[in-house]
């Protein structure tokens, strides 16, 4: 695993990744494709973070963050898949695993910012007098505690995703053929998410016929190399 | 610093208390405080009112959220009665939702992502990924700047604003956009990533890509991605356990 110096710079955008999701900026950072490349930076090798971030991208273009919709929480989980790639190597056979680590703490994360979401909903509740009143620093206070809790779970939620990485990296041992077969079947759903949810979004209109078209020109590019 | 460019500034933070209750209300509020601040010496008690409104329940696509925040605010400075503002919000929360939604969700993000993983299958490399960001970043801070702008300048009169603009339009450019390239970039990427393990090994994730597919159409909103990927994890350590 990477050195203390790069675990706290992979802690820190972990952070800053988690709020990005929601809270603060919302500048896409988030995206699995540009925290996994970040975060491979960080650990040593880009090239294991940019493609640990780009299947974990294809999964997280299956659901549309709209409204109050729930979803996973890619971000910090893809610095942690993409540090365990860059501390194995040999992204062929570490990419199966990586993305099974994204997607359980992607999974967890859904989870706290739902329950961080109610948090912040009772924490409301208790000011209600001070939000009725027009208390300005009621607000003001509500705001920014609200982003220190999102900065706490986002800091939890990166560290749960190194450590899943670390103890893989420690204890598991899996034969090549097998880490090779999980990197094709996470590679299949990455795919499948990503397809699936574009002809979902595409309904039936002139958009699926752009994706038609799209798609085609994709396969004439690919047989043209 | 003046108050709009803190209030611009502050929509970054929108989001920063959303909850069930009131969705981005209280970010709202915040982000109004600093327009708010000359109606105090105006009129104290029709600040307080102010104050109050504008952190009560409201939604909509936040980058789109500083339309209702600028109309709110000039209706507020202009006398509008009170309860005709608390209309204005309510009644910009579903427009406002649902083209932020069309232009940005199911538009021009996954166009631009679409469009970074097609480039970067096609040996773009990491810079790709700055591109991604700096192109989306400059759409959004410009589109945010016009909001609060064009919010402050219309005040009640927003919705034919909103309607005139370049967003409904933009918004039909976008999905379509996003169709082609997220089609462009798929069997790119594909051959990128499973290309690179082997001929059967691409042949076995576009089968994978084909059942997850089926399965998605079968299961409806009960299929999600991350479950039926650890599913696939599952099933293959086991048929490697008991194949070995």
């Amino acid at each position: 695993m990477p050195d203390a110096p790069a675990l706290a710079l992979l802690l820190a955008w972990g952070t800053l990744v988690g709020l990005d999701l929601v809270s603060v900026p919302q500048a896409m950072i988030a995206r699995p494709l540009v925290a996994g490349t970040v975060a491979g930076w960080i650990a040593g090798d880009t090239e294991a973070g940019l493609r640990v971030g780009l299947l974990l991208e294809l999964l997280a273009l299956d659901v549309l963050p709209v409204g109050a919709s729930r979803y996973p929480d890619y971000g910090p989980a893809t610095v942690g898949a993409a540090a365990f790639a860059a501390a194995v190597g040999g992204w062929e056979s570490s990419l199966g695993i990586a993305a099974a680590i994204g997607v359980l703490v992607a999974l967890v994360g859904d989870w706290s910012l739902f329950r961080l979401r109610h948090r912040i909903a009772r924490d409301i509740q208790a000011h209600a007098a001070a939000l009725a009143s027009g208390d300005s620093g009621a607000i003001r206070a509500l705001q920014w505690r609200s982003i220190a809790r999102d900065a706490g779970r986002s800091v939890a939620l990166t560290a749960l995703a190194l450590a899943l990485g670390a103890a893989a990296t420690r204890w598991l041992s899996l034969d090549m053929v097998t880490a090779r077969m999980l990197s094709m079947v996470a590679i299949g759903c990455g795919l499948a998410a990503m397809v699936g949810g574009a002809i979902r979004s595409a309904g039936r209109g002139a958009r699926v016929r752009w994706l038609a078209i799209g798609a085609v020109s994709g396969l004439a590019l690919v047989l043209l190399r | 610093m003046t108050g709009r460019l803190r209030a611009f500034l502050r929509l970054y933070a929108v989001q920063g208390a959303w909850n069930y209750e009131r969705m981005l209300g209280v970010g709202m509020g915040y982000a109004a405080e600093p327009l708010l601040e000359d109606l105090r010496r105006i009129d104290p008690v029709r600040h307080t009112e102010a104050v109050v409104r504008s952190a009560q329940f409201f939604n909509s696509h936040p980058y789109l959220a500083g339309l209702a925040l600028g109309a709110s605010v000039r209706a507020e400075y202009d006398g509008a009665p009170g309860p005709q503002v608390s209309r204005l919000r309510t009644a910009l929360c579903s427009p406002l939702g649902a083209l932020g939604d069309q232009l940005f969700w199911a538009g021009l993000l996954p166009a631009m992502v679409g469009l970074a993983l097609a480039a970067i299958a096609l040996g773009a490399g990491p810079w790709m990924v700055v591109a991604f960001l700096l192109a989306f970043n400059l759409v959004r801070a410009w589109t945010a700047g016009w909001a609060l702008r064009t919010g402050l300048r219309t005040g009640m009169m927003v919705g034919t604003a909103i309607g005139s603009s370049l967003i409904p339009r933009a918004a039909t450019v976008a999905g379509a956009a996003a169709g082609f390239s997220v089609g462009l970039a798929a069997p790119l990427v594909a051959v990128w990533l499973a290309g690179a393990l082997g001929r059967a090994e691409l042949l076995g994730a576009a089968g994978v890509a084909a059942a997850g597919v089926v399965a998605s159409r079968l299961a409806g909103p009960r299929y999600a991605a991350p479950k039926f990927a650890l599913l696939a994890f599952g099933v293959t350590l086991l048929f490697r356990w008991v194949t070995r």
